[in-house]
């Protein structure tokens, strides 16, 4: 089965509809299924039926017709504008 | 007037009677187990006998239902192995695959019927089921296997009702379509591959799903599906690492769980076989 990372319209476009309504995933498909991506925090946020409904709606605006959400123990990875650089 | 649940099973009691002795295509789902047992208390043991045809795809957990009900019911139980696997159209996994599984299914189980004097074999397919694509049903219509419950209008939610009524403990069971159900239509069909789906939802029913569940082969990932109402649960990351240990236990490196939840022929969705 193929797995793309980039389909215009589709991926990208999916990724930044999400992000704009406040939910950061990558996004990977596989034929009709969206596999969104993202660390602990934001999966669990998808607790939330409110924030699965707008998940839902949004991959199938763009074309999916399966939505399933990545269950990783990973943390978020968010951009820290003040971070530390790493030291030797 | 729309005939009520009474009515069909008065229907069902006559249409049983007409044929004398029936043989049953016997899963131990919801369908055939009450179909077995209505016969069974309409024409007696000795003339009613459920067949279970026995294969890879076929869950051990059912399998172990099937022999319980019969047990329990006074159902007498004949065992015959299949091997739809062995055939590279099933293998292959085409989306008419239930037609080479229930041909095969069909092929072995007809002919044993009839020599041991049933001269009528009947499955469980019920009404609600026609409105589905079910390629088997063309395999069972080429061996001139009835379908009692569809061709009286026999609902799923009927069938429920009324096992209930006889205490048929499957009245409440999910139901639980053949192992290959999991595995998208152009992915081959290997014993590894149901092996790797079959121990993945006995890890999930051992946390406790009890409900509707589904655990879809994506290669390396596996996409769970669960009822709409335990999803919120099984995303609270104290819950997630159980669930996400029990499918990687079966050999999955990577796990995600439907947002939809559960759905009916999911695979048909994707493939497009069926309308979303």
């Amino acid at each position: 089965m193929s797995i793309r990372r980039e389909t215009p319209g589709g991926v990208t476009a999916l990724e930044k509809a999400l992000a704009e309504r406040g939910l950061p995933f990558k996004v990977e498909t596989r034929a009709g299924l969206a596999v969104l991506i993202a660390g602990e925090a934001t999966v669990a946020r998808m607790g939330d039926a409110e924030l699965r409904r707008a998940a839902l709606a949004l991959a199938r605006e763009h074309g999916f017709t399966h939505v399933a959400i990545e269950l990783r123990s990973e943390p978020d990875v968010a951009p820290r504008a003040n971070a530390p650089l790493p030291r030797d | 007037m729309a005939p009520t649940a009474a009515d069909k099973e008065h229907a069902l009691a006559l249409w049983l009677r007409d044929r004398g002795r029936v043989a049953i295509g016997f899963s131990g789902g919801v369908d055939s187990a009450y179909l077995a047992v209505f016969a069974r208390r309409t024409l007696g043991a000795e003339n009613v006998l459920a067949i279970i045809g026995r294969s890879a795809s076929y869950p051990a957990e059912q399998w172990a239902t099937a022999r319980r009900v019969a047990r329990s019911f006074d159902v007498g139980v004949v065992e015959l192995d299949t091997d739809e696997l062995n055939d590279p159209r099933y293998a292959a996994n085409p989306s008419n695959r239930c037609y080479f599984c229930k041909s095969e299914l069909w092929s072995k189980l007809v002919p044993h019927a009839h020599s041991l004097g049933y001269a009528t074999v009947v499955d469980g397919t019920n009404a609600d089921d026609l409105g589905d694509y079910r390629p088997g049903a063309q395999a069972a219509r080429e061996h001139s296997v009835r379908s009692p419950l569809a061709e009286l209008g026999f609902t799923k939610d009927e069938i429920r009702q009324g096992s209930r009524a006889i205490g048929i403990p499957t009245w409440s069971q999910p139901s639980s379509p053949c192992l290959s159900s999991r595995i998208p239509y152009g992915t081959s069909v290997t014993p590894l591959r149901l092996g790797q789906v079959e121990q993945a939802e006995r890890g999930l029913r051992a946390l406790g799903i009890a409900n509707d569940l589904r655990v879809r082969y994506h290669d390396d990932l596996a996409r769970v599906e669960l009822s709409p109402g335990e999803l919120a649960e099984w995303l609270a990351p104290e819950r997630f690492a159980a669930l996400c240990d029990a499918v990687r236990n079966a050999g999955f490196a990577r796990v995600a769980l439907d947002l939809r939840g559960f759905r009916s022929g999911s695979l048909n969705v994707l493939h497009g076989v069926t309308a979303a």
